[in-house]
């Protein structure tokens, strides 16, 4: 076993907002290393870089010598920080990180690592989809291969909606008055009828009190989604209420359509929220 | 932002489902269309506009400046690369699920080329009575001087609909996009509106994940002397929980709603706590 004289900290990370990549560093490695960044700031060197440009060896160096390595150590230093762009570049990561690096007598060793991969690389990353499918709960699966983003959380208001921001709104303003949804669901962009029946069908298995439906039609149609709604209604007797408000592109069409079937739509999104207080009896 | 009524646009894409129904609507807008492309389908018409083969051929038979681009995720890197070398002045893309290293790419050719990107993961521009360069409901409000800045589609939708609703104008809605690295940010989208002699009062729409809005509360505290109203969704989202959009994760304390609201809080902006006061505080 061999000793370990001191533990470093290293990454390469991608600044998105700054549309750049850093190299981080830092002489206090180990288990802290958050600790480090939010209390001692000054241990941690950050150094920028562009895409296009990539890493240098200048870059590396300067670096591996602010870590305070000199000759062979140096040089394996560097060796490691353009090995960690090669694989940020290789795996299309935007976070590979070693921590620690440790230094023994016989040199530097990466003992624990991680990294952030880009999941919307998946289709030319074997890497990425491997373990996408590892990592998921069969509900998860589901949504996935459906094309829907979806979290279980602990209330009993199935929620469908569409836009990440709008759904995470309609979770907020639950939140707010005391109702406490059973997931979130973003049924994207677009959504086909077959995609928002399969999101259907995957709420109903959460075994909600009550389903909110919260569209607001850009790319996304309302008729196609008041079609999957009937669909689903038809195929599903014993489906819990559902609470419809549906606005945006094609809206007159979608809100017919579920006339047409004795179904209610709201235009207004607090309307629908007052009713489903209502039909939790609230 | 870089587009006006003047605008000529090519729909790359056109031939596509998404791509049709949105020219469609976009003309009856009033947006001035004057190409499409697909490529293999040159010599086609699309609701009347005609299709061309490459951009660079759009450009020199229609003199088009401006694109929407239509194309799957994983063609947009070379759609919209196309689209920079014809030399589109702004090129707008909608898809969700880019790779992040193919808008890296794309964002330092557009800058090197003084060129400008919007999206992706996004609903596009408008301004409202003059030019729609998107998929966003086009009854949403009318034009004047509030600009609405946006990282959401649907939820921007939702609150430009209250304030066209309150009779409040737009000067400009821009939706900047989801994703985590984007052709405008948030903060140089309100750089820009807070030069904008057309703009009064800046709506800012943001979400857990990242750190623009923080960005953007430090850029607003040192330059911004126009009102600025932010709403943030996300505020009961569980830690750790990715809720859709690559932009929506939260980290630790970094890129939480309460965060965001304090350093816009402490920027001066005024918070809205539900999506439909935002019209209340534009008339305070």
């Amino acid at each position: 076993m061999a000793t370990i004289q001191h533990e470093y900290y290293c990454s390469i990370a991608l600044d998105a907002s700054g549309r750049q990549f850093f190299l981080i560093a830092s002489k206090e490695g180990g288990i802290d290393i958050e600790e480090v960044a939010a209390t001692h700031p000054e241990d941690i060197i950050k150094e920028k870089f562009s895409f296009k440009q990539g890493l240098t060896r200048e870059l590396a160096k300067k670096v591996a010598e602010q870590l305070g390595f000199t000759n062979h150590l140096l040089d394996s230093a560097i060796d490691i920080f353009l090995k960690l762009w090669e694989i940020t570049i290789k795996t299309e990561a935007q976070l590979v990180e070693i921590n620690p690096l440790v230094l023994t007598p016989s040199g530097l060793i990466a003992v624990d690592g991680k990294m952030i991969l880009d999941d919307d690389a998946a289709f030319r990353q074997p890497l990425i989809q491997e373990l996408e499918e590892k990592n998921l709960s069969d509900l998860e699966k589901l949504a996935k291969e459906a094309g829907f983003s979806f979290v279980e959380l602990e209330g009993d208001i199935g929620i469908l909606a569409n836009g990440a921001g709008l759904t995470m709104a309609l979770l907020d303003v639950l939140s707010q008055i005391g109702l406490s949804p059973a997931n979130f669901l973003d049924v994207g962009g677009g959504a086909s009828k077959e995609r928002v029946y399969k999101a259907l069908e995957l709420i109903f298995k959460l075994k909600p009190k009550c389903i909110l439906i919260n569209i607001f039609g850009g790319i996304t149609r309302c008729d196609i989604v008041a079609e999957a709604i009937i669909q689903a209604l038809k195929d599903f007797s014993n489906a819990p209420p559902m609470v419809i408000r549906l606005t945006g592109t094609k809206e007159k069409e979608g809100i017919d359509l579920l006339k047409r079937e004795n179904i209610n739509a709201f235009k207004d999104v607090m309307e629908a929220v007052n009713k489903v207080k209502e039909v939790l009896g609230g | 932002m870089y587009i006006s009524e003047n605008s000529k646009v090519v729909v790359q894409g056109i031939t596509g489902n998404q791509g049709a129904f949105h020219t469609k609507l976009m003309l009856e807008y009033g947006t001035n269309i004057v190409a499409g492309v697909t490529p293999k389908k040159g010599g086609q018409e699309v609701h009347g506009v005609p299709v061309f083969n490459t951009v660079e051929e759009a450009v020199q038979e229609t003199g088009c400046d401006t694109s929407i681009v239509f194309v799957p995720a994983r063609f947009t890197f070379e759609a919209v690369k196309e689209s920079l070398l014809a030399g589109i002045i702004m090129t707008c893309t909608i898809a969700e699920n880019v790779p992040v290293l193919d808008m890296l790419r794309l964002v330092e050719m557009a800058q090197e080329r003084d060129q400008h990107l919007l999206g992706p993961n996004c609903p596009g521009m408008m301004i409202p009575d003059k030019i729609k360069l998107g998929i966003m409901p086009g009854d949403m409000c009318h034009y004047g001087n509030v600009a609405v800045i946006s990282k959401s589609g649907t939820l921007s939708y939702e609150i430009t609909k209250t304030i066209g609703n309150a009779g409040i104008g737009v000067s400009a809605y821009v939706g900047i996009g989801g994703d985590p690295v984007r052709g405008k940010t948030m903060n140089e989208a309100v750089e820009y509106y807070s030069n904008d002699p057309n703009t009064k009062k800046i709506v800012l729409i943001g979400e857990i994940g990242s750190d623009e809005e923080e960005k953007t509360a430090e850029f607003i505290k040192e330059h911004v002397s126009k009102p600025v109203i932010a709403y943030i969704a996300g505020k009961s989202a569980p830690e750790g929980k990715r809720m859709g959009h690559a932009g929506a994760i939260i980290s630790g304390d970094f890129g939480t709603a309460q965060g965001k609201i304090e350093a816009l809080k402490n920027a001066g902006a005024l918070i809205a706590d539900l999506p439909w006061d935002v019209p209340k505080l534009l008339e305070s």
